[in-house]
Protein backbone atom coordinates (compact mmCIF):
# COMPACT_ATOMS: atom_id res chain seq x y z
CA UNK A 1 0.00 0.00 0.00
CA UNK A 2 3.09 2.57 -0.15
CA UNK A 3 3.02 4.72 -2.34
CA UNK A 4 5.92 3.89 -4.40
CA UNK A 5 3.78 0.68 -5.34
CA UNK A 6 0.91 3.00 -6.47
CA UNK A 7 3.67 4.93 -8.15
CA UNK A 8 4.58 1.97 -10.26
CA UNK A 9 1.07 1.10 -10.91
CA UNK A 10 0.03 4.20 -12.32
CA UNK A 11 3.19 4.21 -14.51
CA UNK A 12 2.13 0.93 -16.05
CA UNK A 13 -1.43 1.89 -16.79
CA UNK A 14 0.22 5.23 -18.63
CA UNK A 15 2.62 2.89 -20.67
CA UNK A 16 -0.64 0.80 -21.56
CA UNK A 17 -1.16 -1.93 -19.49
CA UNK A 18 -4.89 -0.55 -18.36
CA UNK A 19 -5.43 -3.81 -16.39
CA UNK A 20 -3.13 -2.73 -13.45
CA UNK A 21 -5.90 -0.14 -12.93
CA UNK A 22 -7.72 -2.59 -11.03
CA UNK A 23 -5.68 -2.76 -8.62
CA UNK A 24 -5.80 1.15 -8.11
CA UNK A 25 -9.50 0.67 -8.02
CA UNK A 26 -9.62 -1.49 -5.22
CA UNK A 27 -7.19 0.30 -3.29
CA UNK A 28 -9.21 4.11 -3.62
CA UNK A 29 -12.48 3.21 -4.18
CA UNK A 30 -13.95 3.45 -1.01
CA UNK A 31 -11.97 6.59 0.24
CA UNK A 32 -13.13 8.79 -3.11
CA UNK A 33 -16.69 7.27 -2.16
CA UNK A 34 -16.55 8.56 1.12
CA UNK A 35 -14.91 11.62 -0.16
CA UNK A 36 -18.03 12.37 -2.46
CA UNK A 37 -20.39 11.78 0.17
CA UNK A 38 -19.02 13.93 2.65
CA UNK A 39 -19.20 16.39 -0.27
CA UNK A 40 -22.37 15.94 -2.10
CA UNK A 41 -24.29 13.62 0.80
CA UNK A 42 -25.73 11.62 -1.86
CA UNK A 43 -24.98 8.23 -2.38
CA UNK A 44 -26.01 8.14 -6.15
CA UNK A 45 -23.90 11.26 -6.73
CA UNK A 46 -20.92 9.54 -4.88
CA UNK A 47 -21.19 6.32 -6.85
CA UNK A 48 -21.53 8.43 -10.42
CA UNK A 49 -18.18 10.60 -9.92
CA UNK A 50 -16.17 7.34 -8.66
CA UNK A 51 -16.78 6.41 -11.84
CA UNK A 52 -16.20 9.26 -13.39
CA UNK A 53 -12.99 9.56 -11.98
CA UNK A 54 -11.73 6.56 -13.25
CA UNK A 55 -13.28 7.02 -16.49
CA UNK A 56 -10.57 10.29 -16.36
CA UNK A 57 -7.59 7.96 -14.82
CA UNK A 58 -7.86 6.16 -18.21
CA UNK A 59 -8.65 9.40 -20.21
CA UNK A 60 -5.60 11.03 -18.95
CA UNK A 61 -3.33 8.14 -18.15
CA UNK A 62 -0.74 9.46 -20.84
CA UNK A 63 -0.51 12.53 -18.67
CA UNK A 64 0.98 11.14 -15.41
CA UNK A 65 4.41 12.15 -14.52
CA UNK A 66 4.88 10.33 -11.37
CA UNK A 67 7.04 12.56 -9.70
CA UNK A 68 4.47 13.74 -7.11
CA UNK A 69 2.01 11.03 -4.90
CA UNK A 70 0.08 9.12 -6.59
CA UNK A 71 -3.20 10.10 -4.37
CA UNK A 72 -2.74 13.74 -4.88
CA UNK A 73 -3.07 12.93 -8.64
CA UNK A 74 -6.20 11.12 -7.51
CA UNK A 75 -7.52 13.91 -5.61
CA UNK A 76 -6.81 16.10 -8.04
CA UNK A 77 -8.92 14.44 -10.79
CA UNK A 78 -11.96 13.60 -8.29
CA UNK A 79 -12.07 17.72 -7.11
CA UNK A 80 -12.52 18.57 -10.71
CA UNK A 81 -15.18 15.81 -11.27
CA UNK A 82 -16.69 17.42 -8.47
CA UNK A 83 -16.29 20.69 -10.05
CA UNK A 84 -17.52 19.75 -13.41
CA UNK A 85 -20.83 17.59 -12.00
CA UNK A 86 -21.73 20.85 -9.66
CA UNK A 87 -21.17 23.07 -13.04
CA UNK A 88 -23.26 20.88 -14.34
CA UNK A 89 -26.25 21.55 -12.10
CA UNK A 90 -25.74 25.16 -11.63
CA UNK A 91 -25.72 25.61 -8.13
CA UNK A 92 -24.53 23.34 -5.64
CA UNK A 93 -27.31 21.15 -3.96
CA UNK A 94 -27.97 22.16 -0.67
CA UNK A 95 -26.60 18.62 1.70
CA UNK A 96 -28.93 19.88 4.22
CA UNK A 97 -32.03 19.30 2.45
CA UNK A 98 -30.67 16.49 0.63
CA UNK A 99 -28.62 14.14 2.57
CA UNK A 100 -29.73 10.73 2.06
CA UNK A 101 -30.13 8.32 5.29
CA UNK A 102 -28.25 4.88 5.37
CA UNK A 103 -31.72 2.63 4.95
CA UNK A 104 -32.93 1.04 8.29
CA UNK A 105 -35.08 -1.79 8.69
CA UNK A 106 -34.93 -2.41 12.50
CA UNK A 107 -36.27 -1.20 15.18
CA UNK A 108 -32.50 0.57 16.95
CA UNK A 109 -31.95 0.64 20.78
CA UNK A 110 -32.12 4.09 22.20
CA UNK A 111 -28.16 4.93 22.21
CA UNK A 112 -28.30 3.74 18.07
CA UNK A 113 -30.94 6.55 17.87
CA UNK A 114 -28.70 9.01 19.70
CA UNK A 115 -25.62 8.21 17.50
CA UNK A 116 -28.08 8.33 14.20
CA UNK A 117 -28.87 11.83 15.22
CA UNK A 118 -25.46 12.72 16.22
CA UNK A 119 -24.45 11.98 12.79
CA UNK A 120 -27.26 13.55 11.23
CA UNK A 121 -26.35 17.12 13.14
CA UNK A 122 -22.87 16.50 12.42
CA UNK A 123 -23.34 15.88 8.41
CA UNK A 124 -26.03 18.94 8.65
CA UNK A 125 -23.01 20.83 10.42
CA UNK A 126 -20.69 20.16 7.42
CA UNK A 127 -23.04 20.76 4.60
CA UNK A 128 -23.85 24.27 6.07
CA UNK A 129 -20.10 25.54 5.34
CA UNK A 130 -18.93 26.75 2.17
CA UNK A 131 -17.75 23.99 -0.40
CA UNK A 132 -13.73 24.99 0.12
CA UNK A 133 -14.20 24.63 3.91
CA UNK A 134 -15.86 21.49 3.83
CA UNK A 135 -13.46 20.24 1.64
CA UNK A 136 -10.69 21.05 3.82
CA UNK A 137 -12.26 19.43 7.07
CA UNK A 138 -12.72 16.03 4.65
CA UNK A 139 -9.33 16.20 3.15
CA UNK A 140 -7.32 16.34 6.69
CA UNK A 141 -9.31 14.77 9.01
CA UNK A 142 -11.32 11.87 6.89
CA UNK A 143 -8.93 11.72 3.99
CA UNK A 144 -5.81 12.06 6.64
CA UNK A 145 -3.81 14.43 4.19
CA UNK A 146 -1.26 16.19 5.26
CA UNK A 147 -0.82 19.63 5.30
CA UNK A 148 2.04 19.66 2.63
CA UNK A 149 0.08 17.25 0.79
CA UNK A 150 -3.33 19.70 0.65
CA UNK A 151 -1.33 22.52 0.26
CA UNK A 152 0.07 21.31 -3.42
CA UNK A 153 -3.97 19.48 -3.93
CA UNK A 154 -5.42 23.39 -3.52
CA UNK A 155 -2.28 25.31 -4.95
CA UNK A 156 -1.35 27.20 -1.97
CA UNK A 157 1.00 27.63 1.24
CA UNK A 158 0.95 25.26 3.99
CA UNK A 159 0.23 28.38 6.29
CA UNK A 160 -2.82 29.52 4.39
CA UNK A 161 -4.27 25.58 4.81
CA UNK A 162 -3.30 26.05 8.47
CA UNK A 163 -5.29 29.18 8.75
CA UNK A 164 -7.98 27.75 6.98
CA UNK A 165 -8.44 23.92 8.88
CA UNK A 166 -8.75 26.37 11.95
CA UNK A 167 -11.50 29.12 10.74
CA UNK A 168 -13.33 25.82 9.41
CA UNK A 169 -13.27 23.87 12.15
CA UNK A 170 -14.16 27.03 14.49
CA UNK A 171 -17.31 27.62 12.28
CA UNK A 172 -17.94 23.89 11.78
CA UNK A 173 -18.04 23.74 15.51
CA UNK A 174 -20.50 26.68 15.70
CA UNK A 175 -22.85 25.35 12.91
CA UNK A 176 -23.24 22.17 15.10
CA UNK A 177 -23.36 23.96 18.28
CA UNK A 178 -26.81 25.78 16.88
CA UNK A 179 -28.48 22.95 15.63
CA UNK A 180 -27.64 21.01 18.93
CA UNK A 181 -30.24 23.66 19.98
CA UNK A 182 -27.34 25.96 21.63
CA UNK A 183 -26.80 22.99 24.11
CA UNK A 184 -22.64 21.94 24.17
CA UNK A 185 -21.97 18.58 24.67
CA UNK B 1 0.97 38.25 21.53
CA UNK B 2 1.99 34.68 23.21
CA UNK B 3 -2.20 34.04 22.66
CA UNK B 4 -2.33 34.87 18.52
CA UNK B 5 1.52 32.88 18.14
CA UNK B 6 -0.51 29.28 20.22
CA UNK B 7 -3.87 29.96 18.38
CA UNK B 8 -2.09 29.64 15.25
CA UNK B 9 -0.59 26.04 16.13
CA UNK B 10 -4.34 24.78 17.31
CA UNK B 11 -4.67 23.09 14.19
CA UNK B 12 -1.28 21.51 14.35
CA UNK B 13 -2.01 20.58 17.42
CA UNK B 14 -5.40 18.58 16.54
CA UNK B 15 -4.18 17.43 13.54
CA UNK B 16 -0.97 15.88 15.06
CA UNK B 17 1.66 17.27 12.91
CA UNK B 18 3.37 18.85 15.92
CA UNK B 19 6.77 18.03 17.77
CA UNK B 20 6.77 17.58 21.24
CA UNK B 21 8.37 21.02 21.74
CA UNK B 22 5.27 23.30 20.50
CA UNK B 23 2.91 20.61 22.01
CA UNK B 24 3.99 21.45 25.31
CA UNK B 25 4.23 25.36 24.88
CA UNK B 26 0.75 24.84 24.06
CA UNK B 27 -0.35 23.18 26.85
CA UNK B 28 1.20 24.90 29.49
CA UNK B 29 -0.26 28.19 27.97
CA UNK B 30 -3.79 27.06 28.18
CA UNK B 31 -3.31 25.77 31.39
CA UNK B 32 -2.94 29.53 32.16
CA UNK B 33 -4.58 31.60 29.74
CA UNK B 34 -8.66 30.59 30.40
CA UNK B 35 -9.31 32.05 26.37
CA UNK B 36 -7.49 29.89 24.77
CA UNK B 37 -8.38 26.75 26.97
CA UNK B 38 -12.13 27.35 26.07
CA UNK B 39 -10.92 27.55 22.44
CA UNK B 40 -9.04 24.82 22.31
CA UNK B 41 -11.31 22.73 23.74
CA UNK B 42 -14.10 23.71 21.71
CA UNK B 43 -12.16 22.95 18.50
CA UNK B 44 -11.41 19.93 19.82
CA UNK B 45 -14.54 18.49 20.66
CA UNK B 46 -15.95 19.15 17.06
CA UNK B 47 -12.85 17.41 16.20
CA UNK B 48 -13.41 14.41 18.15
CA UNK B 49 -17.00 13.88 17.45
CA UNK B 50 -16.14 14.19 13.29
CA UNK B 51 -14.48 10.55 14.52
CA UNK B 52 -18.00 9.37 14.97
CA UNK B 53 -19.13 9.84 11.30
CA UNK B 54 -18.64 6.32 9.53
CA UNK B 55 -16.65 5.19 6.55
CA UNK B 56 -19.26 4.08 4.05
CA UNK B 57 -19.08 1.29 1.55
CA UNK B 58 -20.62 1.67 -2.32
CA UNK B 59 -22.88 -0.44 -3.64
CA UNK B 60 -21.71 -3.31 -5.67
CA UNK B 61 -22.70 -1.53 -8.68
CA UNK B 62 -19.91 0.97 -8.35
CA UNK B 63 -17.29 -2.28 -8.74
CA UNK B 64 -19.31 -3.83 -11.94
CA UNK B 65 -19.32 -0.47 -13.95
CA UNK B 66 -15.83 0.00 -13.00
CA UNK B 67 -14.63 -3.27 -14.70
CA UNK B 68 -17.29 -2.92 -17.69
CA UNK B 69 -15.59 0.60 -18.56
CA UNK B 70 -12.34 -1.22 -17.92
CA UNK B 71 -13.49 -4.24 -20.63
CA UNK B 72 -14.09 -1.76 -23.19
CA UNK B 73 -11.23 0.35 -22.63
CA UNK B 74 -8.76 -2.87 -23.53
CA UNK B 75 -11.08 -4.04 -26.44
CA UNK B 76 -10.81 -0.71 -27.73
CA UNK B 77 -7.27 -0.76 -27.38
CA UNK B 78 -6.53 -3.81 -28.83
CA UNK B 79 -9.05 -2.90 -32.06
CA UNK B 80 -6.58 0.24 -32.30
CA UNK B 81 -3.62 -1.92 -32.40
CA UNK B 82 -4.88 -4.34 -35.18
CA UNK B 83 -6.28 -1.28 -37.15
CA UNK B 84 -3.68 0.05 -39.38
CA UNK B 85 -3.32 3.49 -39.03
CA UNK B 86 -3.65 5.65 -42.33
CA UNK B 87 -0.10 7.01 -41.82
CA UNK B 88 1.29 3.64 -41.88
CA UNK B 89 -1.13 2.44 -44.91
CA UNK B 90 0.28 5.95 -46.86
CA UNK B 91 3.68 5.00 -45.81
CA UNK B 92 3.63 1.68 -47.12
CA UNK B 93 2.23 2.50 -50.23
CA UNK B 94 4.86 5.17 -51.02
CA UNK B 95 7.39 2.61 -49.83
CA UNK B 96 5.72 0.40 -52.66
CA UNK B 97 5.93 2.64 -55.17
CA UNK B 98 9.07 4.35 -54.83
CA UNK B 99 12.06 2.95 -57.12
CA UNK B 100 15.10 1.59 -55.41
CA UNK B 101 17.69 3.29 -57.95
CA UNK B 102 19.22 6.83 -56.72
CA UNK B 103 18.86 7.85 -60.67
CA UNK B 104 15.08 7.10 -60.77
CA UNK B 105 14.00 8.54 -57.63
CA UNK B 106 15.80 11.21 -58.61
CA UNK B 107 13.92 11.44 -62.36
CA UNK B 108 10.68 10.47 -60.28
CA UNK B 109 11.03 13.78 -58.64
CA UNK B 110 11.58 15.39 -61.35
CA UNK B 111 8.74 14.51 -63.35
CA UNK B 112 6.56 15.29 -60.38
CA UNK B 113 8.12 18.90 -60.12
CA UNK B 114 7.08 19.46 -64.09
CA UNK B 115 3.84 18.08 -63.48
CA UNK B 116 2.94 20.11 -60.94
CA UNK B 117 4.43 23.17 -62.45
CA UNK B 118 2.59 22.37 -65.31
CA UNK B 119 -0.55 22.28 -63.29
CA UNK B 120 -0.24 25.32 -61.25
CA UNK B 121 0.43 27.21 -64.69
CA UNK B 122 -2.61 26.37 -66.17
CA UNK B 123 -4.37 26.70 -63.47
CA UNK B 124 -3.44 29.75 -62.97
CA UNK B 125 -4.27 31.27 -66.02
CA UNK B 126 -7.63 29.64 -66.24
CA UNK B 127 -8.12 31.78 -62.91
CA UNK B 128 -7.00 34.68 -64.41
CA UNK B 129 -9.32 34.02 -67.57
CA UNK B 130 -12.46 33.30 -65.78
CA UNK B 131 -14.69 34.55 -67.76
CA UNK B 132 -16.90 35.76 -64.52
CA UNK B 133 -14.19 38.07 -63.23
CA UNK B 134 -14.40 40.27 -66.62
CA UNK B 135 -18.24 39.87 -66.78
CA UNK B 136 -18.08 41.46 -63.32
CA UNK B 137 -15.14 44.57 -64.39
CA UNK B 138 -17.28 45.21 -67.77
CA UNK B 139 -20.71 45.75 -65.26
CA UNK B 140 -18.51 47.98 -62.27
CA UNK B 141 -17.38 50.21 -65.76
CA UNK B 142 -21.25 50.52 -67.14
CA UNK B 143 -22.36 51.55 -63.42
CA UNK B 144 -19.79 54.20 -63.01
CA UNK B 145 -20.77 55.45 -66.81
CA UNK B 146 -24.73 55.40 -65.86
CA UNK B 147 -23.78 57.50 -62.45
CA UNK B 148 -21.69 59.87 -64.18
CA UNK B 149 -24.03 60.60 -66.81
CA UNK B 150 -27.07 61.01 -64.74
CA UNK B 151 -25.07 63.37 -62.41
CA UNK B 152 -24.17 65.26 -65.63
CA UNK B 153 -27.49 65.66 -66.72
CA UNK B 154 -27.97 67.35 -63.07
CA UNK B 155 -28.91 70.81 -63.19
CA UNK B 156 -27.41 71.99 -59.55
CA UNK B 157 -23.35 73.29 -59.96
CA UNK B 158 -22.84 70.91 -56.67
CA UNK B 159 -23.90 67.83 -58.24
CA UNK B 160 -22.21 68.28 -61.38
CA UNK B 161 -18.58 69.55 -59.44
CA UNK B 162 -19.11 66.08 -57.32
CA UNK B 163 -19.29 64.05 -60.87
CA UNK B 164 -16.38 65.61 -62.08
CA UNK B 165 -14.78 63.27 -59.13
CA UNK B 166 -16.68 60.32 -60.16
CA UNK B 167 -16.12 60.51 -63.70
CA UNK B 168 -12.20 60.83 -63.44
CA UNK B 169 -12.59 56.88 -62.67
CA UNK B 170 -14.47 56.40 -65.79
CA UNK B 171 -11.28 54.98 -67.31
CA UNK B 172 -12.30 54.62 -70.96
CA UNK B 173 -15.69 56.25 -71.57
CA UNK B 174 -17.94 55.15 -74.18
CA UNK B 175 -19.28 57.27 -77.27
CA UNK B 176 -22.28 57.96 -75.44
CA UNK B 177 -20.61 59.18 -72.09
CA UNK B 178 -17.91 61.01 -73.77
CA UNK B 179 -20.34 63.21 -75.57
CA UNK B 180 -22.28 63.68 -72.95
CA UNK B 181 -19.00 65.37 -70.86
CA UNK B 182 -17.94 67.35 -74.32
CA UNK B 183 -21.92 68.95 -74.58
CA UNK B 184 -21.04 69.67 -70.21
CA UNK B 185 -18.15 71.00 -71.55
CA UNK B 186 -19.60 73.09 -74.48
CA UNK B 187 -22.73 74.22 -72.97
CA UNK B 188 -22.53 74.53 -69.09
CA UNK B 189 -23.63 77.99 -68.34
CA UNK B 190 -21.13 77.82 -65.13
CA UNK B 191 -17.45 78.14 -65.97
CA UNK B 192 -16.97 76.16 -62.33
CA UNK B 193 -18.79 73.16 -63.30
CA UNK B 194 -17.19 73.14 -67.04
CA UNK B 195 -13.85 73.40 -65.56
CA UNK B 196 -13.95 70.34 -63.19
CA UNK B 197 -15.52 68.77 -66.12
CA UNK B 198 -12.67 69.34 -68.14
CA UNK B 199 -10.13 68.39 -65.50
CA UNK B 200 -12.42 64.91 -64.98
CA UNK B 201 -11.42 64.14 -69.09
CA UNK B 202 -7.99 65.16 -68.99
CA UNK B 203 -6.14 64.38 -70.91
CA UNK B 204 -7.56 60.37 -71.39
CA UNK B 205 -7.39 59.79 -75.11
CA UNK B 206 -6.86 61.19 -78.85
CA UNK B 207 -10.52 60.93 -79.55
CA UNK B 208 -10.91 63.25 -76.10
CA UNK B 209 -8.09 65.75 -77.16
CA UNK B 210 -9.58 66.40 -80.68
CA UNK B 211 -13.32 66.58 -79.07
CA UNK B 212 -11.34 69.19 -76.73
CA UNK B 213 -9.71 71.07 -79.95
CA UNK B 214 -12.99 71.87 -81.45
CA UNK B 215 -15.12 73.30 -78.66
CA UNK B 216 -12.25 75.02 -77.85
CA UNK B 217 -13.70 77.84 -80.74
CA UNK B 218 -16.71 77.77 -79.50
CA UNK B 219 -15.80 79.01 -76.42
CA UNK B 220 -17.20 82.17 -74.55
CA UNK B 221 -15.97 82.04 -71.11
CA UNK B 222 -11.84 83.10 -71.26
CA UNK B 223 -11.06 80.97 -68.31
CA UNK B 224 -12.41 78.37 -69.82
CA UNK B 225 -10.86 78.23 -73.10
CA UNK B 226 -7.11 78.75 -71.20
CA UNK B 227 -7.74 75.79 -69.75
CA UNK B 228 -8.82 73.78 -72.80
CA UNK B 229 -6.05 75.42 -74.43
CA UNK B 230 -3.54 74.29 -71.43
CA UNK B 231 -4.65 71.04 -71.38
CA UNK B 232 -4.23 70.92 -75.18
CA UNK B 233 -0.69 71.54 -74.46
CA UNK B 234 0.15 69.36 -71.95
CA UNK B 235 -0.57 66.68 -73.93
CA UNK B 236 1.47 67.29 -76.56
CA UNK B 237 4.46 66.36 -74.29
Amino acid sequence: MNKASDNNLMVQVRDGNVEKLAVLFERYHVMLYNFFLRLTGNRGISEDLVQDVFVRVLKYRASYQGQNKFTIWLYRIARNAHIDFLRKRKDEVSLGEQWDEAPSHEPSPPEKVEQAQEIARLNLALAQLPLKKREIIILSRFQNLKYKEIAELMGCHIGTVKAMIHRSIKDLGKAYFELSGGIAS
Amino acid sequence: MKCKQIKGKFSDYLIGEIDEFAQKEIQEHVTACDSCREELESLSAIWTKLGVLPEEQPSHNVRARFYTTLEEYKQKMQQEKTRPKLGILLDGWFERMMPRRPAFQFSLALILLVVGLTAGYFLHAGLQGGGEIDQLRQEVRQVRQITAVSLLRQESLREQLKNAGLSSQVELPDDETLADFLRSVNSDTTPDSRLAILDALFPQSPKIRQELARSLSEKTSPVVEIALAFSQQITKF
